[in-house]
């Protein structure tokens, strides 16, 4: 069963006007059941403005998005997906309970039930003892994780994320990617997400799908097949295989794209990534 | 309340009676006067009577044989209060509505701010006769328009611009973030008001109650000297004054009455603030 229908999408803001930016070009995208999948490419190349699209956030300008079986607005108002931002975009005057409670509230789930899915939530990120406190007493971290928790309240058959862990050190970063895995693999739920890290990108996902910018579009699918990850896949040679193959993706990008006038230099890239490796 | 809140209030009315008093020892009896133009107040018993004075002056009658100062000033804020707090209220109440209008549609932002803005530049000695005026016309329903309803009606205007701008503001404030996190629950305006915008907006709201309160009494002192209308603290302020020469003590009196009423009405909004803030007190935010 497809998740997720990307379909001939295109998007271009202000349209008409001086300023008009092309962001997407006819962007086609499956996402099947229990997948995870990773967008990457360099900054600009439509990747957050296509999980917006999913999410129905803004309106394709053309094509179609259809999520669990439904347009985009329906799946939407049904609350079929869970979303997290790099910021965990908690509500501080809000314990974390609460904030974990409030997609249900929304939905108009009684007080009884909603504290215990929230609790039950929590458990499944390991803060089941934080539930009273505010956002402001966590770390950067732990309110990640509660952005989470918050996203898989309802239970919903897709989770968008964009860059969740960006803004994190590395230690966090890797053991909350270990811990995203678990969850999703628990939950069932297939996944679409962002990042910037080839690493974070090859080691949670099925398929890296490779963006190039200017306009956005869809440039290369990388397969990942490492079976079941654990710290030691960071170490194994099909995961270097893997990031090697992701890396030449995007480099194929960026060599198309120092053509362009004004196309960012290529030693910079080439910094980026050894600080990847 | 802590200990140091208390002591830090304590100590903040010792040092403005020691600075009132150690003034009125060193200064001289004349002022100050350079080019003709008085730069400190005089000293003399007439312009500044000693505190005790004053507070004496409170337990003597207000006329001879009358009921003591303290008894009337108490009655006249009492009188006032009732006055303010229905003009604080009132004001309060639709400068919340007009920020929530404002936040709404951004054509009644860029149609009404300006006229807010314009409402508070309008002299209030102005306003206050032709309120007055119009109160005459009117009632409300059976009941008839009263004095005290026109004092309240321009507190209720001094009291509505903070809020409406505060409140604006703080509708405005939350992160683009929290917005697309409620629209992708499904939540419409409404309940992006009630969940995200109207909690972050509390922040903004207080201070600007405060305001408001501190808005409201200006505005019904004010209103009831140029209303006319008696048994407020700002009618008294203006009898006692006549008496400027004869009994200066007297005056301090109404005024000290004046600035009580307006802690009451701040200690009142602090009052309101404080179950709302028990996130911020938790984790000490600033």
């Amino acid at each position: 069963m497809t998740a997720l229908e990307v379909s001939g999408v295109s998007k271009v803001f202000n349209k008409g006007r001086r300023d008009e930016v092309s962001a997407l070009h006819d962007v086609d995208l499956v996402v099947q059941s229990g997948q995870f999948v990773s967008l990457i490419g360099p900054s600009g190349c439509g990747k957050s403005t296509l999980l917006r699209l999913i999410a129905d956030l803004i309106q394709p300008t053309s094509g179609t998005v259809t999520v669990a079986g439904k347009p985009a607005r329906r799946a939407r108002l049904d609350q079929e997906y869970g979303i997290a931002f790099q910021q965990a975009g908690l509500f501080d005057w809000r314990t974390v309970r609460r904030n974990v409670e409030l997609p249900l509230e929304l939905r108009g789930v009684n007080r009884a039930e909603r504290k215990a899915r929230a609790e039950e939530m929590l458990v499944l990120v390991g803060l089941e003892e934080f539930a009273g406190h505010y956002p402001a007493q966590l770390s950067g971290g732990m309110q990640q994780r509660v952005a989470i928790a918050r996203a898989l309240a309802v239970h919903p058959p897709l989770l968008l994320m964009d860059e969740p862990f960006g803004a994190l050190d590395e230690m966090t970063r890797e053991r909350l990617q270990a811990e995203l895995l678990q969850i999703c693999a628990k939950t069932g739920t297939s996944t679409v997400f962002v990042t910037h890290s080839i690493p974070e990108a090859v080691f949670l996902s099925d398929r890296v799908v490779v963006m190039s910018a200017r306009p956005g579009r869809i440039t290369d699918v990388v397969e990942v097949d490492l079976r079941e990850r654990t710290e030691a896949t960071r170490q194994s040679p099909g995961f270097f295989t893997a990031i090697t193959k992701v890396r030449r993706a995007l480099r194929g990008t960026k060599a198309a794209e120092s053509t362009e006038p004004g196309g960012p230099a290529e030693p910079g890239v080439s910094a980026e990534v050894l600080a990847d490796s | 309340m802590k200990p140091k809140t208390v002591l830090g209030a304590v100590l903040a009315i010792v040092a403005g009676i020691a600075l009132w008093e150690g003034y009125k020892a060193v200064g001289d009896p004349d002022g100050a006067v350079v080019f003709g133009v008085r730069v400190l107040p005089r000293t003399d018993d007439a312009a500044m009577p000693h505190v005790l004075d004053v507070v004496r002056r409170l337990g003597q009658p207000e006329l001879a044989g009358g009921r003591p100062v303290w008894r009337v000033v108490f009655d006249a804020c009492l009188f006032t209060l009732g006055i303010t707090a229905v003009g604080f209220i009132a004001g309060a109440l639709f400068g919340l509505l007009l920020a929530i209008v404002m936040q709404r549609f951004r054509v009644a932002e860029r149609g009404l701010l300006p006229w807010v803005i314009l409402s508070q530049t309008v002299p209030l000695v102005a306003l206050a006769p032709l309120v007055a005026g119009w109160g005459g016309g009117l009632s409300l329903g059976p009941y008839p328009w009263q004095d005290w309803m026109s004092v309240s009606t321009i507190a209720a205007y001094l009291a509505f611009f903070p809020v409406a701008v505060g409140m604006l503001r703080g509708l405005q404030s939350p992160s683009p973030i929290g917005v697309e996190l409620m629209r992708s629950y499904a939540a419409g305006w409404w309940k992006t008001l009630v969940k995200l915008r109207m909690p972050a907006a509390t922040p903004y709201l207080f201070p600007a109650l405060r305001l408001a309160g501190a808005a409201a009494v200006v505005g019904a002192v004010v209103g009831e000297i140029s209303t006319g209308t008696r048994g407020g603290i700002g009618r008294l302020v203006i009898e006692y004054s006549r008496e400027a020469t004869t009994d200066p003590a007297k005056v301090y009196t109404a005024m000290l009455g004046a600035a009580l009423l307006g802690l009451v009405v701040a200690g009142a909004v602090a009052l309101a603030e404080w179950p709302l803030t028990r996130h911020r007190r938790r984790v000490l935010l600033p």
